[in-house]
């Protein structure tokens, strides 16, 4: 793996956090600063209303002169920040009465109520009111700007503590998920620390949250399967290079007997033997290809069901010359209509093992009977024999690699080892039992292959 | 020397027992670990060569049996299997030497020559006695110096006495340790070899001792 492809979760999620935060926070606070603006407007606006309503009561009361100067006045010393303009019509004509400090009057016409114009370049908010006779009018206004800035300091009340708290918040977000990533890192430090050569299973006595362990139980799982298949591996090459070298040591010592053998019949003897040696080799090195071509890597390929009558008939007769000449008889009985799915050429190799096996170890003059058959929702495929069969207490050893039954037949033991992988691989079963009565009550031997067309079986 | 070859495999057995009497040795050969039990108990042997992974018996169960009894025949093990903790096990339980398949037949022969020689507690691979000397990794003898013909059964006869020095041999025991079962044995057949010994070795070397057997003892000086 590239660097560039990892990255770190923590500081991913620290990012992640502070940004979504950050933004709910961005979000509220534009949300507050609306409601702000919102209530300063209504704030102001009573205010605007009620220093303009009050204005009118004064003015209309009659005691405008008075009230106008300590008005002056008081807008002098303390400035109020709200103007407002008096003014009073009488026959048409409209006078100003008196404006707030700084002011020279509004130099736009305001309609009665709330209204905004532009006053000195800026956004003003009028109210405008008057008697009832239409004598004194009162227009007060105050700059837009007022109430925004109420706005924003409310805003800013609160977006001040968010920008002193995000980066805690970071630091504190930083900090529990390394805290919470610690299983993780401690399954990839025991990952990490794996021995190739002597896989063990992580340990499970630690705790782990339920988001990691299933993490663990799957490498566990995996381990063990990983660890099956290479003890599966040792123990075969164990046992292959076992199964090679006696007879490697007998072609060398019968060679070595022919090399120095003085009489002539002797040394004809050693060289039949070592040709028979080798025969024997042959045998076993064609088995054990056998068994390395009967690959795991081919389950995957869904083989189509299909009739192996014909595929039947054509092992058989590819071996009945080696019955005819052990006086065995051979025969096939194929039910018509029973399809099963396997790679024809597995099929072919598992038959022609059990066949073989048969005329093997049944003995000269047997009966074997090769047979297919319908069973339930499947087929069944025998080969049956009268031969001498196999103790129970044996049987099921068979299918182990190199395991014999007591015979002195020639073999070596890999026969029923292949039949049962290509059953194992093929989801059908093997299995093992006794054969064809005999006349004096010996048991036979029958190697069943049950195939399962049951739906939903690959 | 008889040697107990207990061997499973047909074509190696068939094998040993044939290069092993080409290099002089009498062997009798067994397929199971039983039958090697049953006739180590009845029988004695120069040595046995015994096979590991044998039907009814297992290798080192045999091995176990035998020194269980004190039997200190000398053991060579044959065996496929090269992982340490069998050849450790196998040496442990009182083997005397490990012999890994595949081998070459001179070595297994010289390698039980050896072991029959330290049986006997000898360390050096010469027989003497008086001007007699026996090679029995060659295969020869000299007598004063001089090399002495002699036929495998008469070599293995004079092999026999000369191991047992000084010791008296019944007729029986000498039978035993030259003849395998497949072998014929005239009834008077050890008289004639015995002559044939004195004949090429001297009258003195090999004395009767009646109604016992025989005495290989350093002739008397002159």
């Amino acid at each position: 793996m590239s660097e560039t492809h990892t990255y770190s979760l923590r500081r991913r999620l620290v990012w992640l956090l502070t940004s979504a935060v950050a933004a709910i926070w961005l979000l509220s606070v534009a949300v507050v600063y609306q409601r702000a603006h919102h209530e300063a407007d209504e704030l102001l606006d009573n205010q605007l209303t009620q220093v303009g309503e009050t204005l009118l009561a004064i003015v209309a009361g009659g005691e405008v002169e008075d009230f106008i100067e300590e008005l002056q006045e008081h807008a002098h010393r303390d400035p109020v920040p709200i103007a407002f303009e008096v003014s009073r019509s009488k026959k048409g004509v409209s006078r100003r009465l008196v404006t707030s400090p700084g002011h020279a009057g509004f130099e736009t016409t305001v309609a009665t109520g709330f209204s905004e114009h532009l006053h000195q370049g800026q956004r003003w908010r009028f109210y405008a009111t008057q008697d009832e006779d239409a004598e004194y009018r009162v227009v007060v206004g105050q700059s837009h700007a007022a109430r925004e800035r109420l706005a924003r300091e409310i805003g800013l009340s609160l977006l001040l503590p968010a920008m002193l708290a995000l980066p805690l918040m970071a630091l504190a977000v930083w900090w529990v998920v390394g805290r919470a990533l610690r299983p993780v890192d401690a399954v990839a430090r025991q990952v990490g620390a794996l021995d190739a050569q002597a896989l063990a299973p992580l340990d499970d006595a630690d705790r782990l949250p339920n988001e990691i362990a299933p993490l663990r139980t799957a490498l566990n799982a995996l381990i063990r399967r990983v660890r099956d298949a290479f003890d599966n591996e040792r123990r075969f090459t164990a046992d292959a290079s076992h199964e090679l070298r006696t007879p490697l040591a007998a072609l060398k010592v019968q060679a070595q007997v022919a090399l120095r053998a003085q009489a002539d019949d002797s040394r004809q003897h050693a060289l039949a033997q070592v040709i028979a040696g080798v025969d024997r080799m042959t045998h076993l090195v064609e088995q054990l290809l056998t068994l390395a071509r009967v690959d795991p890597a081919r389950q995957d390929i869904a083989p189509q069901p299909f009739d192996p009558a014909a595929l039947i008939a054509e092992v058989c007769e590819e071996l009945l010359p080696q019955a005819q000449r052990q006086g065995q008889s051979l025969t096939v009985d194929a039910a018509a209509g029973c399809t099963i799915a396997i790679l024809p050429a597995w099929l072919q190799i598992a038959l022609r093992n059990l066949v073989d096996n048969a005329l093997r170890y049944a003995g000269d003059g047997a009966r074997i009977e090769v047979r297919l058959a319908p069973a339930g929702r499947g087929c069944t495929l025998s080969v049956a024999d009268d031969g001498p069969g196999v103790a129970r207490e044996l049987r099921e050893r068979l299918t182990a690699r190199f395991v014999r039954g007591e015979t002195d037949a020639e073999g070596c033991g890999l026969g029923l080892s292949i039949a049962a992988r290509v059953a194992t691989l093929s989801h059908a079963r093997l299995e093992l039992g006794d054969g064809l009565p005999r006349a004096d009550g010996g048991r036979g031997f029958t190697a069943t292959l049950h195939f399962s067309n049951a739906p939903g079986q690959a | 020397m008889r040697i107990l070859l207990v061997e499973d495999d047909r074509l190696l057995g068939d094998g040993l027992q044939a290069g092993l009497a080409q290099a002089g040795f009498a062997v009798d050969w067994l397929r199971d670990g039983e039958a090697a039990v049953a006739a180590l108990s009845t029988e004695s042997f120069a040595a046995v060569v015994l096979d590991l992974g044998l039907p009814k018996r297992d290798g080192l169960s045999v091995l176990q049996w035998l020194r269980g009894r004190h039997d200190p025949t000398p053991v060579l093990i044959l065996t496929a299997r090269d992982q340490l903790e069998d050849k450790v096990r196998g040496l442990d339980l009182g083997a005397d030497d490990y012999v890994l398949k595949p081998f070459d037949l001179d070595e297994i022969t010289a390698r039980l020559r050896a072991l029959v020689r330290r049986a006997h507690g000898r360390p050096e691979p010469l027989l003497t006695l008086g001007e007699i000397e026996l090679n029995p990794a060659a295969r020869t003898v000299t007598r004063a110096g001089v090399a002495v013909e002699l036929t495998p059964r008469e070599f293995d006869l004079l092999h026999l006495l000369l191991q047992n020095a000084e010791r008296v041999l019944t007729r029986r025991t000498l039978e035993e340790q030259l003849y395998s079962w497949n072998d014929a044995v005239d009834s008077n057949a050890l008289e004639v070899h015995i002559h044939h010994l004195r004949r090429k070795l001297g009258n003195a070397l090999i004395r009767t001792v009646r109604g016992v057997g025989y005495r290989a003892s350093a002739a008397p000086p002159a």
